[in-house]
């Protein structure tokens, strides 16, 4: 039933984004007669501090979130899974090499070298990103490298080998496809925490910029005027959690049918 | 032997840290110098800069520079305030510690007992219900849970400060924020380590033996089931030390995290060098101490090596 939820709340969210598209919304239309009012038959679920439409806001944020998650995780991924090959199927120095490289960024806890990286590079959804994959690949990269150390030495590998098989063929042909559904679920999990990521950077002022919508910046507005309209950080609040909580029980149901075992 | 390895691994981590830390002014896109003055700057003012900031010199030679001033405990100081940044990590780091330590006990308290709780009604409903909800409360971001709490214990029950360091009370919010999500992740740790050793032979022998069910589980399972659960708290440590950043900026709570996040926003870059740089080696730091206390601790880890 709960994995029923979650799917449903993520086509909600779908939905109301496409939907949102359809009726051309405009989430940055100021309205100052209107500012930080409560849910009314004009503004569904109130507006914010500059009268702009909440409602309207949160659609166009959550498609800037979807868009950020997905372009992360596609260039993070491809990016630590080459790193993760490459470490795993020589070994020796190189994979000594890489995988220092990879402590020195796990040396850095949580998002800090994230901040770190957007505030040099400066606020904006480019920047942004280019924070959020800098600081991304490193996961994959461990990952990708532990299963191609034990994949290496699978018969069917050795076999391809023996026979004369070129190094991007083993490892495209034969670790690659192995690797598949234990990266998908990966995915999926990255997807949550990148949202994650980028609304904490938003909401430290460090990533997508006023006018632009985007949830972390407008939960940092909400709570700037919580005294006067609660209604607006709850409303947030309560949108963005369901959005996480979606996609996390969406990456287990995932994990549980393709049987992948992680240690997380 | 082990432990020298560990040890000196976590040097080589250092430097790369110091590395990584290093270059960072140096991706400021275009003259960090600029950057950081602004354009109204004078042109004295920007040599001075630059001179201070050795960024003049080839690259190696201002790493080294680096170093050398880090070595004798000098930090630089604040482009804007020109205070040493040494007294303002003096001044802001124990409030983190403090916010730090309180998450850290409010999430043993209420991890282990849950945990335990859990262990021993293992398949019940009572289980489940304390595992799905901690499963889904380690998801919740510091970032939304900091402003629920804040909304509901300080704006609609007023039970609590809103935000700022002025009564002792202040520290309850931000601490709560970051101590939830620990406990979650503790709860779920001892409940799954306790149920592993809950059917050694040993336990047995001591349940047989008329032990009482609380000597059992405190003195024999727990005992055991402690090492997984001091490791977490080790790892954990990390994302409570991020978590600072925003749980801090949301609490106006006076620690490094705050610190990091104001220099950003006046682009004083030597200060939020520094903060970052103390905040990765503090983690550094917990971890390998973690780590040699676990092998310390744990006398199977020293045979297996």
């Amino acid at each position: 039933m709960i994995k029923k939820l979650s799917l449903l709340i993520l086509g909600f969210w779908v939905i109301a984004v496409l939907a949102g598209r359809f009726l051309q919304l405009s989430p940055n239309d100021i309205d100052l007669n209107a500012i930080l009012s409560l849910p009314n038959s004009t503004y569904l679920l109130g507006s914010d501090d500059l009268g702009r439409s909440i409602l309207a806001r949160l659609l166009r944020g959550v498609e800037v979130s979807f868009l950020v998650a997905i372009t992360v995780t596609l260039v993070t991924m491809t990016i630590g899974v080459f790193v993760g090959l490459i470490a795993g199927f020589f070994g020796g120095k190189v994979d000594r090499f890489l995988m220092q490289i990879t402590d020195v960024f796990l040396a850095f806890p949580g998002i800090l070298l994230a901040i770190a990286f957007a505030a040099v590079l400066g606020p904006g959804l480019v920047n942004l990103m280019i924070a959020l994959c800098i600081t991304g690949w490193v996961s994959y990269a461990r990952l990708t490298r532990g299963q191609t150390l034990s994949l290496r030495n699978r018969q069917h590998v050795q076999a391809a080998e023996s026979l004369g098989a070129s190094v991007p063929r083993l490892i495209i042909k034969h670790i690659l496809p192995l690797l598949a559904s234990i990266l998908v679920v990966e995915a999926t999990y990255s997807l949550a925490s990148v949202m994650i990521a980028e609304a904490s950077l938003s909401f430290l002022g460090l990533g997508i910029q006023s006018p632009n919508a985007s949830w972390g910046a407008m939960l940092r507005d909400a709570v700037r005027y919580m005294l006067v309209a609660p209604h607006y950080v709850l409303i947030v609040g309560l949108s963005l959690m369901s959005l996480i909580l979606a996609i996390n029980l969406g990456g287990d149901t995932l994990r549980d049918k393709l049987d992948v075992r992680t240690e997380k | 032997m082990d432990i020298l390895k560990r040890i000196t691994s976590f040097f080589a981590v250092i430097f790369g840290v110091l590395l990584l830390t290093f270059l960072l002014i140096h991706l400021v896109p275009g003259d960090p110098v600029e950057v950081m003055l602004g354009e109204s700057a004078s042109t004295a003012d920007r040599v001075q800069l630059r001179e201070d900031l050795g960024l003049n010199q080839p690259l190696i030679q201002q790493f080294g520079r680096y170093l050398h001033k880090l070595s004798l405990g000098d930090f630089g100081q604040s482009i804007h305030t020109k205070t040493p940044i040494i007294e303002l990590i003096k001044t802001r780091y124990p409030a983190t510690l403090k916010l730090a330590f309180l998450s850290l006990i409010i999430g043993l308290s209420i991890g282990i007992p849950l945990g335990i709780y859990a262990a021993l009604k293992a398949g019940k409903w009572q289980d489940l219900v304390v595992t799905i909800v901690s499963v889904r409360l380690s998801a919740i971001p510091a970032f939304w849970l900091g402003p629920m709490l804040m909304l509901i214990f300080a704006v609609w029950l007023g039970w609590l400060p809103v935000s700022g360091m002025e009564s002792n009370a202040s520290i309850v919010l931000p601490a709560l924020t970051l101590g939830f999500g620990l406990s979650a992740i503790l709860t779920r740790m001892t409940r799954t380590s306790l149920l592993e050793v809950l059917n050694d032979d040993y336990i047995r022998t001591a349940r047989a033996k008329g032990i009482s069910e609380p000597n059992v589980i405190i003195r024999h399972a727990l005992r055991a089931a402690l090492l997984p659960i001091i490791t977490i708290v080790g790892l954990q440590m990390g994302s409570l030390l991020a978590g600072t950043v925003i749980t801090e900026t949301i609490f106006s709570w006076d620690g490094i995290g705050r610190l990091l996040v104001e220099s950003i926003e006046k682009r004083d870059y030597p200060v939020t060098q520094t903060c970052v740089l103390v905040v990765a080696l503090s983690y550094v730091l917990v971890n390998l101490f973690t780590d040699i206390l676990y092998r310390l601790a744990d006398p199977r880890v020293k045979f297996a090596s």
